[in-house]
């Protein structure tokens, strides 16, 4: 056993050593790491571009063009996660007529690596959804919703660890409070649990815990609200250890991520692409273990 | 010991490498508008044509016909399509209301921005009643207090607007107050009514706050798009008229 670790070692001792007398650039430029986060929201079923009659939103979307793009994207920099941020279903004929079958086969089949349940998600009951399962090969991520008592328990996690180039990049889901917003015969016996409590607990477990390099909260509380009710620059404002918060719900049409601040005066991006697949939102993020380039300090270029 | 010695040197040298975990120098945030310079994937394409095609097949099904142009601006405080939406919602949901409460929905009322598109004389297909109606909204029955009928005929007055309502309720706005009967009967202000509505309203959508707090609520489980298409299947030829069930005899001219 200890044979077998020194043997490992060494051969990465070797790989270091062959490194080392490389130029300095080529050193420096290892050293760098680059991490792409694509993310959806609220696309509502629209598998197909909005026709060019449409009076907002013509020749926009189109879930074969977003796969064109998400591969392009992929092909520049592998180490990437495609995130969605909930309300997958609802809104065209292809919900009414399949359910969710195609929605979640093509979320598939462009790689997603998770999603987050949206209240239109239960717009077939908690059984409509759980019968399209078989059709996602990606995780759904929901920290808040206590599904021990449905159909959905174990089949939805409350957050998920992907290492892409040695980076842990750990991944919570947040949904909003069900109450008042679907009907509860559709949602049954899932409990909402206080988001802001869980995102504190999260960001916690995920950086502390498990060391994440990045933490990013998958969300769909809504962007921002005029009275109390908790939305993603709330839950920005009042957590810690979040990197990333990519929300949904509201259908936020941004010009650009907010930078906004968390509760150590740290910045926290927010960020929100409209809704029905018109946009793919891009958050790019460089790693660096060179200690003078490090002690800079990040830059946020939106 | 030789080999010991190398190993320690080298986990020393991997350990000093570890503990400096990378840090992040640099975030940049963008989005890309899906349109169409980019090209669609052809695998996706594929994948999704059958689904398309059967999608397509069942939203040209022809399932009524009717023999003029439906509006809901083809009128002055009524129109057209409003109060076909109204007469068969209320058509279709009363049987349901009744076989659970063994009582009668005494009107119904629906919001003009809640018809979103027109129907053009001819053919009537699924997909008309699509547009006419994309969203999920349920009917639901509300018992209201005389009151809150009050508080609705001065909605209705300060809107000034074709807002769909049912052919049992006739309300005249004349040069004295208003004249309301539902049921072909004066408005009893002892007396509380159960009125057909959607979720969307019922829950304070379009301001119609009245639905807010009812004395009684019942959901029906019925979609308001499942109601015109199975009223739309059911009737061969779509009959409707202008009846005045809301007007105004201060402005009309005619």
């Amino acid at each position: 056993m200890k044979r077998r670790n020194f043997i490992q070692k060494s051969t990465a001792a070797t790989a270091f050593l062959t490194l080392g007398r490389l130029s300095l650039q080529s050193f420096a430029s290892k050293n760098t790491k680059h991490i792409t986060i694509l993310h959806t929201n609220d696309v509502h079923s629209h598998i197909d571009p909005f026709p060019s009659t449409d009076s907002r939103y013509a020749n926009q979307g189109g879930v074969a063009r977003r796969a064109t793009l998400v591969e392009t994207i992929r092909k520049e920099n592998p180490n990437t996660l495609l995130l969605d941020a909930g309300d997958i279903f609802q809104g065209t004929p292809y919900f009414n007529f399949y359910g969710g079958e195609l929605e979640f086969k093509l979320m598939s089949m462009m790689k997603y690596d998770a999603a987050t349940i949206g209240n239109h998600d239960f717009d077939n009951g908690i059984d409509g959804l759980f019968a399209q399962l078989p059709h996602a090969q990606f995780d759904f991520l929901s920290a808040n919703y206590d599904f021990k008592n449905t159909v959905l328990h174990s089949h939805v996690k409350p957050y998920k660890i992907f290492v892409k180039d040695g980076i842990k990049i750990g991944v919570f889901g947040l949904g909003i409070e069900l109450e008042g917003l679907v009907d509860p015969k559709m949602y049954k016996e899932t409990l909402y649990l206080d988001p802001l409590e869980i995102a504190q607990d999260m960001s916690r477990i995920l950086k502390e815990e498990e060391h994440c390099d990045l933490v990013i909260c998958l969300s769909h509380l809504g962007y921002h609200y005029k009275n109390e009710k908790i939305s993603d620059l709330e839950l920005a404002s009042k957590t810690k250890n979040i990197d990333l918060i990519i929300g949904g719900h509201t259908h936020t049409f941004l010009p650009k991520p907010t930078v906004t601040k968390n509760s150590v005066g740290e910045n926290v991006l927010v960020n929100q692409v409209g809704c029905y697949g018109l946009n793919l939102g891009r958050i790019d993020f460089y790693f660096d273990n060179d200690k003078n380039l490090a002690s800079k300090g990040k830059s946020i270029i939106v | 010991m030789k080999k010991f010695i190398i190993a320690f040197i080298i986990l020393t040298a991997l350990f000093s490498c570890k503990i400096k975990p990378p840090q992040l120098v640099r975030i940049e945030g963008k989005q890309t508008t899906i349109n169409e310079t980019i090209v669609a994937d052809k695998t996706f394409e594929n994948t999704i044509k059958p689904y398309r095609e059967k999608v397509e097949k069942e939203m040209n099904t022809v399932i009524s016909y009717t023999p003029i142009n439906l509006y809901r601006n083809d009128g002055d405080l009524e129109s057209s399509l409003g109060n076909l939406m109204a007469d068969l919602c209320y058509e279709r949901a009363n049987p349901v209301f009744n076989s659970r409460t063994g009582k009668n929905i005494d009107f119904a009322m629906f919001n003009y921005g809640g018809i979103r598109a027109g129907i053009s004389k001819g053919n009537i297909t699924n997909e008309s009643a699509f547009n006419l109606m994309p969203f999920e909204n349920s009917l639901v029955v509300v018992e209201l207090t005389s009151e809150k009928i009050k508080e609705l005929v001065n909605y209705l007055i300060e809107e000034n607007t074709a807002h769909p309502l049912s052919k049992q309720f006739n309300l005249t706005v004349t040069e004295k107050g208003c004249d309301l009967k539902i049921k072909n009967e004066a408005f009893d202000s002892s007396k509380t009514y159960f009125v057909l509505t959607s979720d969307y309203l019922q829950t304070g959508g379009d301001n119609m706050n009245f639905f807010k707090d009812p004395v009684t609520i019942h959901k029906l489980d019925y979609k308001v798009r499942n109601a015109i298409i199975d009223y739309f299947k059911e009737t061969d030829t779509i009959k409707v008229s202008l009846d005045g069930r809301f007007r105004n005899e201060k402005t009309l001219k005619n």
